[in-house]
């Protein structure tokens, strides 16, 4: 892999000055490596090394590789962050104990290769050097500590002394006295790093001085004291005498600081108070029968099947209303959850996971509603180990994150199910880590949740915080909704999709799903009992023709006169009941079911309900007899509902009218049956008194407010008819966005002026000179000459940047 | 897979498969800590419910046993979140105890000192609990007993009452097994009570409840209490007491409306104990007026809200209560296991006849069609009138006559609840009616001419639902009841089931309006019919005219 050497064109090795020119110096291999541990530099592909030097030192990018260093790996970055630049291998290995700890040996030399393959780390193998960038985000300058918790070194932190102040501290301590401020905190920091001298002093030290500095040895290394200026023999408190011999600087006006030499030498040269270079282990919580666990995963399995399909039934027929935000509002969900008879938290589990498999969406229309894609009915016609695979894959991939829903998000709004904001990137990676650990353990072990959230922390200790955590806990209760575990062991059928073997997947998981059954049990009681799922035909007539009572392993269908009903208002007859039940029974069809089946067909139907807008009734059948046989009469669209009753679809005038023009003489009739007179009189209203003005006009102007106004409105005219002072003028400067970012960040390490073209959010293109401080992610913190403030601008907004002439600057 | 009998459905009923040659090794296994909510013909629905679950564990049943009894016979899977629930509710039951205190006298103490913690900082319990003497262990008033166990049940942490009981004041009673015994599962039902201390037996009706409280008594040897639902059915006891035990006449007394005798053995009335004058319960002094050893309660399902209160005072003497079904109309069941005590034993109905201990019956609906003017006049009706009206109809009483007809000869009960319609069906069969305002020595009168058969046919209202024992009834007839009542439905069968001397079958009908909710009640009820077992039929009124 890469040595940290470079062979230029005459085979001749020198030294790698830059990251650049350590990563030309690294082979194809290691290149992809770094491009498989970090694939954001892929997108898009860089250009050339420099490109990638410089994109892979980017603030973001920097962050994301962090983040996918597990715990050990981190503590090395951030000791080397601490350490000085370049570091010695030694020096890193005594900030990490690896005299101390065996483990910690062997793990080191691993941990920094696997740095160097991310390229956060370069140089040679005597001279590491921890990316400018890294060690920027792990131990940054100024007031944060950073994780270790290490305050600044002497050399930063007394910079702020004054020279006879340092002269003092210099004396207290025991050292000789220098002018060169910088020989000074060289002197003062070498007195650290030497355990006698640095003991003999501490042995000086009054009582609580070591209480003082305990406190702040593991960081954060801030006291909240204000620092004063004394001598070692006026100190009356054991801070004052900290300060005296400079074990603790002035940080500011109300706090001091400990020093980064004083802390190593507290911890014994330590950056860190524990190390981890074990991941730690993943217990087993229990073991259970292997089989056992696979047909309980099954079961849940083919149970997760079946909810999804009962909520996509539910709202084929009751489709809820899509928020104008989108997603479910909490009534629906908690409608569904009743109907199906989950938890609310379940049965959005469910409804997001039918979502995430596209098996239900929004119907588009202007009053939008959630219904069943036609992807769900394809989906209703696999087999159902199909059918949960595509459940089990649509989880695994998806970012979306069930449990949050009902949690609050940063705006402390509600988040919907099916809703945005529910999106982890975290997520889909975790559950394969999570599935990956279950499936690393001895055959029949269920994980033990809380070791399995150590391990998940040690993995990706700067992922999620109390997501990720959380995110473990869900990952387990989802699997075992979903079936990929049963009693938490991972199905010996789920743990081929790790390795997206979703072919093996299926033959171990068909055959241990129930067999559809063909035949239920009718019992007196008007219950039929389905011991086991049943064909898809026979559970959909069930359905219509009985209330579901209970679910499970088997399914308990009650009759009722109601659901009887149902059935025969969904076209069957009674006839076609009785058969369908003695076909299906595998006993005998008891007598009060059949009864109850005749007495609600005796009644179905005896009343029919129909629309009509008008109805025409005469005591002479033969009038009607005529008027129906009448072909003028046809757009009435007339039928007869009685000897002497006609029912037509226009509306009563236009009935009327058209028997007028055909020449008969109707007459229309009120509601209550009466004829209907119709007045000739043109329509009056009951008497009614005029409005009363409101008197809501302005109050009359006297001549002193016409005047002001007057003055006020002149005054504005001549203020925006000046002429405004016109912009520089020359071209704007133009550079592709690659060299617009070098210039910048060189920039910003010289600590240049730079030119710019700059186009604000309006379009209006101007010229700017700034000084940039920061460049990261995406803004150039810069100070603008022209309007002399630090201003951010987008990179993307920057036209193109040159540098300043040297009169200009 | 295998091929267990079993099927447990995720909300917590399980389905038992009759016909599988393991259901009785299942039944046994799964009985201590699941319902038997309904037991139709094919498949047993039981249900586990916390109460049952603890009813269990008080039986000495722990949750390993539990979760094993339903792996090993499920057909399938069993969901683990519903063998984790069971094992969480089952460890709640006796973490706490209520115990005597040789010093200190009755206490609560916890083998879990958070769930202490949890249900002292309750509100409910505050007032019920004195002086913390330890970390685990919390004075309890010895009157709130009975209090704090109901309260402790509401928190979910019903506590294990080991306080035990007074032996009360001795006094001998022995069963008189001359020429009789006791049936085996009547010794159980009595042995499991009195292994436990307290708790409820539920037997069908007419399988002899009366003798598992006598047996309860013998095996007492104290002075009893008996609270029965009305005078006619003390009668009964002390007539059955009599005839069973050692008593004698003069050593039980009655305490009713009528009579206000307080002896060694004393039978009160739920109505007596109950009256309300100036709003106090002048009678309730009879719990306190001997050391009763033990106290009988018949029909725990009927126990009146009032008797439950007392009963929370009486947590230091031995309790039986005897009933038929664990259901209440008014699920108070919770009350029952706190106050009484956890069931004790049961025994399906359906079993029960196949020992012949009760006659099998058969049971059918006959329907009725109401005339064109009483429909129209059903509709127009008041809807508290409806059911009145519907159940009443003129229509019934030839259908009555009809059935009255064709059992001529045996011994047939009609039963109603509307006094004017039993009047008219009186006079119309010609036979003497029972009502409320029947004088009790009338009644005996009529029962007793009925039970020897110089009466064939007995018109009864509700008066006769409970505990009369007319082991003769083969044919009952109800033409109205109170609504849907399962419960009433249960006692009216119980009329009929006694095991009949030539051995045939009872006859059980149902007259019911069709297309009223007469029929909507009747169906209800017709549903508890089969869901404990019985099959029934529905019959047009035209084919029994």
């Amino acid at each position: 892999m890469s040595t940290g050497r470079t062979e230029d064109a005459d085979g001749v090795r020198t030294l790698p000055r830059t990251l650049a020119e350590d990563l030309r110096g690294r082979d194809d291999a290691a290149l992809s490596a770094l491009l498989r541990a970090r694939p954001d530099l892929v997108h898009p592909v860089p250009a050339d090394l420099s490109q990638l030097a410089t994109r892979s030192s980017t603030r973001a990018s920097v962050i994301r590789a962090l983040e996918r260093l597990d715990r050990f790996s981190l503590q090395v970055a951030e000791a080397l962050a601490v350490a000085a630049d370049p570091c010695a291998p030694q020096e890193l290995q005594a900030l990490l104990g690896v005299d101390q700890d065996p483990d910690v040996a062997a793990a080191f030399d691993p941990a920094v290769a696997a740095l160097r393959d991310a390229a956060l780390v370069w140089g040679e193998p005597e001279r590491l050097r921890l990316v400018r960038t890294a060690r920027d985000v792990l131990a940054p300058a100024g007031g944060q500590p950073g994780p270790t918790g290490l305050g600044p070194l002497y050399a930063d932190a007394g910079a702020g002394l004054s020279p006879t102040r340092l002269q003092e501290i210099l004396a207290d301590a025991g050292l000789r006295s220098t002018h060169d401020q910088v020989s000074a905190l060289a002197a003062l920091s070498a007195l650290f790093a030497d355990r006698k001298r640095a003991d003999a002093l501490l042995a000086q030290a009054p009582e609580g001085a070591r209480g003082v500095l305990s406190k702040l040895t593991w960081g954060p290394p801030f006291g909240a004291t204000p620092p004063r200026a004394v001598r070692a023999e006026d100190a009356r408190t054991p801070v004052e005498w900290l300060q005296a011999c400079g074990l603790l600087l002035p940080a500011g006006r109300d706090a001091v600081v400990l020093p980064r030499e004083v802390a190593l030498h507290l911890r014994g040269g330590l950056a860190h108070r524990q190390v981890q270079p074990v991941a730690p282990e993943v217990r087993a919580a229990r073991t259970v029968d292997p089989e056992q666990a696979d047909h309980a995963a099954a079961a849940q399995a083919f149970t997760a099947v079946r909810t999804v399909e009962e909520a996509m039934d539910l709202w084929s027929t009751e489709s809820p209303t899509v928020l104008r935000a989108g997603g479910l509002g909490v009534r629906d969900l908690r409608r569904a959850a009743q109907a199906l008879d989950l938890t609310e938290p379940h049965a959005a589990f469910w409804l997001e996971l039918a979502y995430g498999a596209g098996l239900v969406a929004p119907d588009g229309e202007v009053d939008e509603h959630w219904a069943p894609t036609p992807a769900y009915d394809e989906w209703l016609r696999r087999p159902v180990a199909e059918r949960w695979l595509l459940l089990a894959r649509t989880w695994l991939a998806a970012t979306r994150v069930a449990a949050l829903v009902g949690t609050k998000d940063a705006k402390d709004k509600v988040l919907p199910a099916l809703g945005s904001g529910l999106d982890r990137t975290l997520a889909p990676e975790l559950r394969r880590d999570v599935l990956g650990l279950l499936a690393a353990l001895p055959r029949g072990s269920a994980g033990d949740a809380a070791s399995l959230t150590a391990r998940i922390a040690w993995q990706l200790p700067l992922r999620g915080g109390d997501l990720r955590d959380q995110l473990v806990a869900w990952t387990l209760a989802e699997a075992e909704d979903l079936g990929l575990t049963g009693r938490g062991v991972l199905a010996r059928f789920a743990a081929p999709l790790l390795d997206d073997d979703e072919t093996t997947t299926l033959s171990r998981l068909a055959p241990l799903l129930p067999e559809p059954l063909d035949q239920v049990i009718l019992q007196p009681d008007l219950t039929a009992i389905a011991p086991g799922p049943l064909r898809t035909p026979l559970a959909q007539t069930l359905a219509v023709a009985a209330d579901v009572e209970s679910k499970g392993g088997a399914t308990v269908y009650r009759f009722t006169p109601d659901s009887v009903r149902r059935a025969l208002d969904a076209g069957r007859s009674a006839a076609e009941l009785h058969a369908f039940l003695a076909e299906h029974s595998s006993t005998p069809v008891p007598q009060p079911l059949t009864y109850l089946v005749d007495d609600v067909a005796r009644r179905h139907g005896r009343l029919r309900v129909g629309a009509a807008s008008a109805y025409l009734r005469c005591d002479d059948d033969a009038l009607l007899d005529e008027l129906l046989a009448d072909r003028r009469a046809a757009q009435l669209r007339l039928r007869r509902l009685a000897p002497t009753v006609l029912a037509a679809q226009a509306d009563p005038a236009a009935v009327l009218t058209q028997l007028r023009t055909m020449g008969y003489a109707p007459a229309a009739e009120t509601a209550d049956g009466d004829v209907l007179i119709t007045r000739p009189d043109a329509r009056r209203t009951p008497p009614r008194t005029p409005p009363t003005p409101v008197p809501d006009g302005p109050p009359p102007v006297t001549t002193g407010l016409l005047a002001a106004a007057v003055k006020a409105i002149r005054a504005g005219d001549r203020a925006a008819t000046v002429t405004h002072r016109a912009p520089t003028p020359g071209p704007l400067p133009r550079t592709p966005a690659a060299e617009t970012l070098a210039t910048l960040q060189t920039a910003v390490l010289t600590g240049d002026a730079v030119w710019i073209g700059y186009v604000n959010a309006d379009g209006a293109a101007s010229q700017r000179v700034i000084e940039p401080v920061r460049v990261e992610g995406g803004f150039v913190t810069a100070f603008d000459q022209v309007h002399e403030e630090v201003r951010t601008f987008s990179l993307h907004r920057i036209t193109g940047v040159a540098e300043l002439a040297d009169d200009e600057a | 897979m295998h091929d267990g009998p079993l099927i447990v459905q995720s909300d917590k009923t399980l389905l038992l498969e009759t016909g599988h040659a393991a259901a009785d090794d299942c039944r046994r296994v799964i009985a201590p800590f699941a319902e038997l909510e309904r037991a139709p013909e094919h498949v047993h629905t039981y249900r586990v419910t916390p109460l049952g679950l603890w009813n269990a564990r008080a039986a000495g049943h722990d949750a390993e046993q539990v979760v094993d009894a339903l792996v090993r016979f499920s057909r399938y899977p069993v969901p683990n979140a519903l063998l984790v629930d069971i094992a969480d509710t089952m460890d709640r039951y006796g973490r706490l105890k209520l115990a005597k205190d040789p010093v200190h006298g009755l206490v609560l103490t916890a083998t879990d000192r958070m769930v202490l913690e949890e249900v002292l900082r309750s509100k409910k319990i505050i007032p019920l609990v004195g002086q913390r003497l330890d970390p685990d262990t919390v004075l309890v008033h010895p009157s709130e007993r009975g209090q704090i166990k109901q309260v402790l049940l509401k928190l979910g942490w019903p506590a294990e009452d080991t306080a035990g009981y007074v032996d009360g004041e001795a006094h001998p009673i022995d069963l008189a097994q001359d020429g009789w015994q006791l049936r085996p599962y009547q010794q159980q039902a009595a042995d499991g009570f009195w292994h436990g201390g307290s708790g409820v037996v539920v037997l069908p009706c007419g399988a002899g409840k009366t003798l598992v409280g006598a047996a309860a008594m013998a095996k007492a040897k104290a002075t009893t209490l008996i609270l029965v639902t009305n005078t006619v059915s003390a009668r009964q006891w002390k007539h059955e007491l009599v005839k069973r035990t050692s008593l004698t006449e003069d050593e039980i007394g009655e305490y009713s409306g009528a009579r206000k005798e307080i002896r060694p053995v004393t039978i009160a009335t739920y109505q007596v104990m109950t009256t309300k004058r100036k709003g106090v319960y002048p009678h309730l002094e009879l719990f306190d007026s001997r050391d009763w050893g033990l106290i009988v309660y018949d029909e725990v399902h009927l126990l009146p809200a009032p008797v439950f209160k007392f009963t929370a005072d009486l947590q230091a003497r031995r309790r039986l209560g005897l009933t038929a079904t664990l259901v209440r109309e008014d699920g108070r069941e919770g009350d029952v296991f706190s106050l009484i005590g956890p069931k004790r034993f049961d025994a399906p109905w359906k079993e029960i006849e196949a020992q012949g201990y009760i006659a099998p019956a058969d049971c059918c609906e006959v329907r009725v069609t109401l005339t064109d003017h009483e429909r129209l006049a059903y509709a127009t009706a008041e809807p508290e009138e409806r059911y009145r009206f519907c159940a009443t109809t003129a229509t019934k009483r030839r259908v009555t006559q009809a059935l009255v007809e064709k059992h001529r000869g045996t011994p047939t009960l009609v039963i109603g609840q509307y006094i004017d319609q039993l009047d008219e069906l009186g006079e119309a069969l010609d036979a003497p009616v029972i009502k409320g305002e029947t004088t009790n020595a009338q009644r005996e009168k009529l029962f007793d001419a009925f039970r020897e058969g110089e009466i064939s046919v007995l018109v009864v209202s509700k008066v006769a639902n409970f505990s009369i024992d007319l082991p003769e009834a083969t044919v009952a007839i109800q033409v109205s009841g109170t609504f849907g009542s399962r419960q009433e439905e249960a006692q009216r069968l119980g009329r009929v089931l006694r095991p009949k001397a030539d051995g045939h079958m009872a006859h059980f009908y149902s007259v019911v309006a069709r297309d009223t909710i007469d029929q909507d009640f009747a169906a209800h009820r017709q549903r508890f019919l089969a869901e404990q077992g019985y099959a029934y039929r529905i019959v047009d009124a035209d084919d029994i005219l």
